[in-house]
């Protein structure tokens, strides 16, 4: 729970003949985090030897047209089998079959598709000709004449202005027939003896011209009523082909959901046994997995190959190299819900402390201490064990956010009870500890000292991840390291003893302050001399001090603002009885008397006050988290755990 | 108003700010100039905020095209940061910006039918724009013919205006009209989201986007003349109406044939030595080309300089990413190709 879960590198080689077997334990377990290993094979920088790559970009290919096929007939992959009985297929028996598929889909389908094309160049030539109806002429007539250019046809809406522009040298007219948002119907006409001009302008306008097919001849309104007999059959046509293709659907469903599944995880394998290296006979294949996992895993792959040679070396925490360790986290219940914060925020690094428990105890503190009200917080609580319940089907996607939001809302309610809160109501009941509205610097005093217990907690966490990576300068002269610490205490303990007319002797502050901040300034010294790294001073004495100064001076100002920004804790406290009397007011100069108007600005007041305040309270939180809290000690950058399987899997 | 400008933009401009600064140096463009070969400009890049992205990659498989595409993906994750974070009413806008990459995508398929390379020689010179696309660009590719291809773009905003230009591919068994029609339509959608801007973000916009909009369209009507040989008409319905300096009359005069240099030192009044750039037209081109790049380079600069609360920040920030980027594409290919400094540090426009 406190750190992500111990790993263990396993480097295993294999006979060329167990490959299959020992892939499919690797897979089928579902825990080994594979590393590419085709660097080290024998031949490195050409192959891994065999033809794993172009198995894998065949299995993707077949993937696809399995894919297309299941399109085409509206068929959908449905759920996964288990991870334990995914079974693969070769590229010689699953090609034949998806050809098959293919053959019968392809032939409906392009039928489908001819009709389907030839309705739309109907309704597009109805379309041109329906405004010309009234024309008692014979089209054909039209594009006989001697001294005059006609086209008829539709282009881009878009281009109507700038053809014009185009023309403007010459005389021509040009009728917009029809126009709707993308299309326009025109009728382009001007003398022969421009005609170049007005072909080139109209092809470069994209006016594309009727062409009517032989078959379709007369008058525009003989014509459009064979359009209209036209359309008939070609609509019966398209409805014969989909009742081809709902009966192909009925016979290939079941065949097409079991090969897709097949075919994908085969790609996987392949893909998988793509980034083993290759030795002369044998396979080596390098990974991570949770050292809980380690032991069945081991015995699994000695079953599938008894001349498998095996290497496991767990992983110490303090070790330096950790760069490359992936990080698992599996964190039970409501930790899950807020592990998401933290991964948002970064993946911790193998040898840190995973802050998920931590931001699941502060972040709802923090935000029922800006948002205390018993009334508001059961709101969001409710409203968030709704998400959890997962009833609202499109809000399924969010139910984690759903345990995050009912935990704010019942420390809002809690909060609440201590302010004496109810709905904005400040005095319906006792307020446990204090009423914010009516004690302001009492609790804005106290959120800036929750805020340097939270950064104090940050500090310690700090020294103590560098102390388990063995970081003994980070640890000793960091700015958030015990130098860090010393200084920010004795600043406070400087400004505490001022402010609070103390007579503690200032003496007793200023050596440490100023022993603790000669540490800082020269951290990066101090490190390479007890690390023993030498140069001590990188890029000249005169760079480094003048580095070193704003070294010190950035850590003081960010002291400063990181413990003051925990004064929105308590300003928000103070600013939600405020917005809350201001609905009372509202509602009070809406009716008088309480009527109807008086309780709908009540509900909408509330509402507003839920939605959009809880929204900027949940946004501060994660702020105080994000950037004063964490900055802390909190570094991030781990890789993500991504165990090999030969099924999609959902990310941690 | 100012006060909500100032709420609106606060977080998107201080994320900008950041990531602005993350742009490569002035040292480092003088160290990635200097650079032995590919192998150290890449070391080099590792070091800075492409770093990660190179990183991906192991160093054997990272030829120069896989390199370019691994730096893309940094203007890819910024893009989709700034259309995250950018007022609801100004995301158009930058969405239709992007959507850039998609059209330049759609054209490298195409090109890729018509030369009939494969998916894997594809897919790289694809800018990475992720699941952000509409493109079944490996479907296109496998469909093997462009009227295959397009027919699958059906329920795309680009299968309407290549139908359009179908016809003519159908007839000419060239790329040109459905290019010239993708990019038409882009340009005029990106103006329309523009006009629907308020009036200091359409300012703002207008100078970035303009400027950009600019140099597109007085460079195809010079090209259409000067290298296609191509009639008024055509250039004139081949070229956009609108522009920000640029007016409707400067285009028809480029197409009428009019003297070219003079209507560019109008246009562009702080351009030195026009006359002598254009004095040999058909060579001159790519270095005006280059000069208008660089005048966009400094609207973008001096968009961060200023009242900064407004869209230009955000959209300056990534049109300089892609021009960085487009200067990073030039170094590599010139390191991978062993050219001498002289002949690439003229293409640069960054540096």
């Amino acid at each position: 729970m406190f750190y992500p879960q111990a790993m263990t590198e396993i480097q295993l080689i294999a006979p060329s003949r167990d490959l299959l077997a020992v892939t499919r334990v690797l897979a089928g377990q579902g825990v080994f985090h594979q590393v590419d290993a085709s660097s080290l094979s024998s031949q490195p920088g050409i192959s891994n030897g065999d033809s794993w790559p172009e198995q894998a970009a065949s299995y993707a290919t077949l993937e696809r047209r399995v894919m297309a096929s299941m399109q085409a007939l509206n068929v959908e992959a449905g759920p996964p089998p288990a991870a334990d009985r995914a079974v693969t297929i070769e590229v010689d028996v699953a090609r034949p079959q998806v050809e098959q598929i293919e053959q019968d889909v392809k032939n409906a389908g392009a039928q489908l598709a001819g009709e389907q094309k030839r309705l739309e160049q109907l309704h597009s030539t109805l379309m041109q000709l329906e405004p010309l109806a009234g024309i008692d002429l014979d089209l054909a007539t039209l594009g006989k004449s001697h001294y005059m250019f006609y086209m008829l046809g539709v282009m881009p809406a878009g281009n109507l202005e700038r053809i014009q522009t185009s023309l403007a040298r010459i005389p021509f007219v040009l009728m917009t027939l029809r126009k709707d948002r993308q299309n326009a119907v025109v009728w382009l006409a001007g003398t022969q003896h421009n005609a170049d001009v007005l072909d080139r302008a109209a092809r470069s306008a994209y006016l594309n011209p009727l062409n009517l097919p032989d078959t379709l001849q007369g008058t525009p309104s003989q014509v459009i009523e064979s359009l209209h007999a036209e359309i008939k059959r070609t609509q019966q046509a398209i409805n014969e082909q989909n009742a081809v293709l709902s009966s192909l659907r009925k016979t290939h469903q079941q065949q097409m959901q079991t090969l897709i599944w097949r075919v994908r995880a085969s790609r996987m394998l392949a893909e998988a046994m793509a980034r083993f290296g290759k030795l002369r006979y044998t396979y080596l294949m390098v990974g991570w997995a949770p050292t809980a996992n380690v032991e069945n895993l081991t015995q699994r792959l000695r079953q599938a190959s008894p001349s498998v040679l095996l290497e496991t070396t767990p992983i110490n925490r303090s070790d330096t190299e950790l760069q490359n360790v992936p990080v698992s986290l599996r964190n039970p219940g409501i930790l899950g819900a807020f592990q998401m914060l933290v991964t948002t925020y970064a993946r911790p690094r193998y040898g840190e402390l995973d802050p998920t428990w931590l931001i699941t105890l502060t972040f709802p503190l923090l935000f029922g201490a800006m948002f205390g009200d018993v009334g508001h917080g059961l709101v969001l609580a409710l409203l968030g064990a709704l998400v959890v319940s997962r009833r609202i089907p499109a809000l399924r996607s969010m139910a984690s956010l759903g345990a995050i939001v009912t935990a704010c809302g019942l420390s809002a309610t809690m909060f609440g009870f201590l302010y004496g809160s109810i709905f904005g109501v400040e005095n319906a009941l006792p307020a446990l500890w204090i009423r914010p509205m009516q004690n302001i610097m009492e609790i804005l005093l106290f959120a800036i000292g929750a805020g340097v217990i939270l950064l104090s907690i940050g500090f310690v966490l700090s020294m103590y991840n560098s102390f388990v990576a063995r970081d003994w300068g980070k640890l000793l002269f960091d700015h958030n390291g015990l130098a860090g610490f010393v200084l920010y205490w004795s600043l406070i303990g400087l400004a505490g003893g001022a402010l609070a007319g103390l007579h503690i002797p200032a003496i007793l502050f200023i050596i440490p302050a100023v022993a603790a901040g000669v540490c800082v300034m020269l951290s990066e010294s101090l490190s390479h001399l007890i690390a023993n790294h030498h140069p001590l001073v990188e890029g000249g004495i005169g760079t480094y001090a003048v580095q070193a100064v704003f070294e010190l001076f950035e850590t003081l100002i960010g002291f400063l603002s990181n413990s003051l920004s925990y004064v929105r804790v308590g300003a928000f406290a103070v600013a939600h009885g405020g917005l809350s009397a201001v609905v009372f007011i509202l509602a009070g100069m809406v009716s008088h008397n309480q009527g109807l108007g008086y309780w709908i600005v009540i509900a909408l007041g509330n509402l507003f006050i839920v939605g959009f305040e809880g929204l900027i309270v949940g946004i501060q939180t994660m702020r105080l988290e994000y950037y004063e809290f964490f900055s802390k000690f909190f570094t991030g950058g781990g890789t993500r755990y991504k165990p090999m399987t030969l099924l999609p899997v959902a990310e941690d | 108003m100012p006060g909500t400008d100032v709420t609106r933009y606060a977080a998107i401009h201080a994320r900008v700010r950041a990531m602005y600064a993350g742009l490569l140096t002035e040292q480092m463009w003088v160290a990635l100039s200097e650079a032995s070969d590919l192998g150290g400009l890449v070391s080099l890049l590792k070091e800075t905020t492409y770093g990660p992205y190179l990183l991906k990659v192991e160093d054997r498989a990272l030829t120069p095209r896989r390199a370019v595409y691994q730096i893309k993906s940094r203007l890819a994750d910024a893009f989709t940061t700034v259309v995250q974070l950018v007022p609801a009413q100004t995301r158009p806008l930058l969405t239709q910006l992007y959507r850039h990459f998609e059209v330049a995508n759609l054209k490298a398929v195409l090109r890729g039918i018509m030369t009939g390379a494969s998916w894997d020689q594809v897919r790289y010179v694809l800018f990475p724009l992720g699941s952000l696309t509409v493109l079944p660009a490996q479907a296109m590719v496998e469909a093997g013919n462009v009227t295959g291809a397009v027919e699958l773009l059906r329920g795309t905003p680009y299968y309407e205006t290549l139908s359009h230009a179908m016809p003519r591919f159908i007839t000419e068994q060239s790329l040109f009209p459905l290019e010239v029609a993708l990019d038409l339509n882009y340009w005029r959608q990106l103006w329309t989201s523009i006009s629907r801007l308020g009036s200091q973000d359409r300012a703002q916009a207008l100078r970035v986007v303009g400027a950009l909009l600019d140099m597109n369209n007085v460079m195809w009507a010079i090209r259409y003349r000067v290298y296609h040989n191509l009639s008024e008409e055509e250039v004139i319905n081949y070229t956009l109406p609108f522009g920000y300096r640029v007016r409707d009359e400067d285009i028809r005069a480029i197409a009428a044939g009019a003297d070219i240099p003079r209507i560019i030192t109008r246009i562009y009044p702080g351009l030195s030595g026009v006359d002598v750039l254009l004095h040999e037209l058909r060579s001159g081109l790519p270095q005006l080309e280059l000069q208008l790049q660089r005048h966009v380079a400094e609207q973008c600069r001096s968009a961060f300089t200023g009242y900064p609360f407004h869209i230009g920040v955000p959209l300056a920030f990534v049109v300089l990413h892609e021009l960085e980027i487009q200067d990073l594409t030039v170094l590599i290919e010139a390191k991978s190709a062993q050219m001498p400094a002289e002949e690439f540090k003229a293409q640069l426009l960054m540096a």
